[in-house]
């Protein structure tokens, strides 16, 4: 009991130095406040508050069974296909909290894109995977679809390997080119947010850096959540980190600050290495 | 044995044992052509085409009961597969965990039951209702309409076209559902999230997603429930009402070819010329089977090209 109530003093006071530190450097898109979360009857993630500035890299480190991918499938609400998985706390997007309900789910996710582990094409031809997204939130003509895929395409530097073969199918591309046409697919519905869930676990070491060089254009645009196994990987792309064990958030800071001078004892075995 | 049992198959394509699978088949369509032989010596093509039966002038033609098979079996998929998607859509996608588990093993017990009972129960429950209710609403209804007053034409026996396609569809129906509710569950979760990810409704997942991943194993779960339709004796022949005559109605009597085999074989001498009807009849069974299943394979490949695949 003592140790819990220490746990949430030390966490609240990390909320505000947390908050402090962003506070003059960018607006928050996304906020968690006090966020459990239970699979059942065991609590998956304890007391998470943190914020997700807008137009930036967060980056979301510990070791397996910490809580880091749960926490990704909170922020849109895809625990939400699965009864029995159970979220209290508040996340604010946009002046609302996307926990309460009554918000409207299908809008939510057009809004809080995801890109998974593995690469997930649909069994359908190459644009068809860009306009689905697209067709499940608006009507457009013919020619501006063919732009927006265009434009999808491009934006994951995809558009020249695949131009000539749109019709064929996406299950037939390389694992590296599958990932990039998920994420075009992503950013075609035009999101705010884009969750990551280990996008790069999967490929090889080439298409990983591909993947890393068009986060860095993406976050020009978009708020990135990312969450990665690859220690190397959050200090190249992020530029926010946070750092999770057991279901706790134990710290977040700049990426400069995390791997250089961390404030937390378990923080500094982790990123060594000691531990994960 | 034991020793035996543990070595590793021989991988020389001779004694593969899916070879065996091939050489019992290829004995089957043998007998069936060799024991029907002497029907289409006697018949030639007419024997495909001609709807006489007769044991009397020594008569007998294929066409009643092939187009008593085609007919119950395309209609029993028509009234079975709608029923068994929706059914196994929602045991996959929609129904609580508790509901999917519980209807779910309702659905397999269904499958279960023995076609004896289905023939009998059709006997006993079905053909009264037939007879007292539905035909005569039938012929209230559409007995004047144009082109539909033929459709529901004849005495109210009961037996008939129609009742078989019921239990047909009743029987195929939860075998159906199992296989397409197995095909659905199957899909990749990742699959169904990154959907869900992008916005997409429930329904628009299926539609969009699970239907097109799954398209061959539907397709696979319609053909296993035709393929039984149209074999399938014991319930058909309670309730068909034994007539071999191709018609409008469908409630009149009529004749499936496994329902004929049934009901003659015991009177069909050795060597007689009906024995080798019979016996050219099954052969027949077996080529619509072939044809239904190569097909469906067509429809699927041609799917798969439309699909960019």
């Amino acid at each position: 009991m003592n140790v819990e109530v220490q746990t949430e003093t030390v966490a609240a006071e990390q909320t505000v130095t947390v908050a402090e530190a962003e506070k003059d450097i960018r607006p928050i898109a996304l906020q968690v406040r006090d966020l459990d979360f239970y699979y059942g009857k065991s609590h998956a993630l304890h007391d998470i508050s943190l914020n997700f500035p807008e137009r930036s890299v967060t980056s979301m480190i510990g070791p397996s069974g910490c809580g880091k991918s749960t926490l990704l499938r909170v922020l849109n609400r895809m625990y939400d296909l699965y009864p029995g998985q159970k979220a209290t706390g508040e996340v604010i997007f946009d002046g609302q909290n996307i926990l309460a309900s009554g918000v409207d789910l299908n809008v939510l996710r057009s809004r809080i894109g995801m890109v998974f582990q593995k690469p997930t094409p649909f069994p359908m031809s190459i644009y068809d995977n860009i306009a689905f997204g697209i067709r499940l939130h608006e009507r457009v003509s013919r020619s501006e679809m063919d732009g927006r895929v265009e434009d999808a395409l491009r934006r994951v530097a995809l558009w020249s390997e695949v131009q000539d073969r749109l019709s064929s199918s996406a299950t037939a591309m390389s694992g590296g080119q599958q990932q990039r046409l998920c994420i075009a697919r992503t950013i075609a519905v035009r999101p705010e947010v884009i969750l990551l869930d280990e996008p790069t676990s999967a490929l090889d070491p080439v298409s990983t850096a591909r993947i890393e060089e068009l986060l860095d254009e993406l976050k020009t645009e978009f708020t990135i959540a990312i969450v990665t196994h690859n220690m190397q990987q959050a200090a190249r792309c992020a530029d926010q980190v946070a750092f999770f064990y057991m279901g706790k958030l134990i710290e977040v800071d700049s990426t400069a600050r995390m791997f250089t001078n961390p404030r937390e004892q378990q923080t500094q075995d982790y990123i060594t290495g000691r531990f994960g | 044995m034991e020793i035996s049992a543990r070595q590793p198959l021989p991988a020389t394509k001779k004694n593969h044992p899916a070879g065996g699978v091939l050489v019992v088949l290829g004995a089957i369509i043998g007998v069936m052509a060799v024991g029907g032989w002497k029907a289409f010596a006697a018949f030639g093509p007419e024997f495909l085409i001609s709807a006489v039966w007769n044991p009397v002038t020594q008569h007998f033609g294929a066409a009643a009961p092939v187009f008593g098979t085609i007919v119950s079996s395309a209609l029993a998929l028509v009234v079975a597969v709608p029923l068994a998607f929706g059914t196994a859509f929602w045991l996959a996608a929609l129904a609580p965990p508790a509901a999917a588990a519980f209807i779910g093993m309702a659905v397999q017990l269904l499958a279960a039951v023995p076609s004896i009972i289905f023939g009998m129960w059709g006997f006993f429950v079905v053909v009264p209702l037939i007879a007292h209710y539905v035909q005569p609403t039938a012929r209230h209804l559409f007995g004047h309409v144009p082109g539909l007053s033929a459709l529901v034409a004849g005495a109210p026996f009961g037996t008939g076209l129609f009742t078989a396609s019921l239990i047909l569809a009743i029987m195929i129906t939860p075998s159906i559902t199992a296989v397409m509710r197995d095909v659905f569950v199957s899909m990749p979760t990742v699959l169904r999230e990154s959907a869900y990810g992008l916005g997409a409704t429930r329904w628009e997942v299926m539609r969009n997603v699970v239907l097109p991943w799954s398209r061959q194993g539907v397709i696979g779960a319609v053909v296993l429930g035709m393929g039984r339709a149209m074999g399938e004796t014991m319930a058909v022949t309670f309730v068909i009402g034994d007539s071999n005559h191709i018609g409008w109605s469908l409630f009149a009597p009529a004749n499936t070819i496994a329902s004929l085999i049934a009901l003659e074989f015991p009177e069909s001498p050795a060597g007689s010329l009906k024995l080798a009807s019979l016996m050219a009849l099954g052969a027949i069974l077996m080529a619509i089977s072939f044809l239904t299943l190569w097909f469906s394979r067509w429809l699927l490949a041609r799917g798969q090209k439309a699909a960019g695949g």
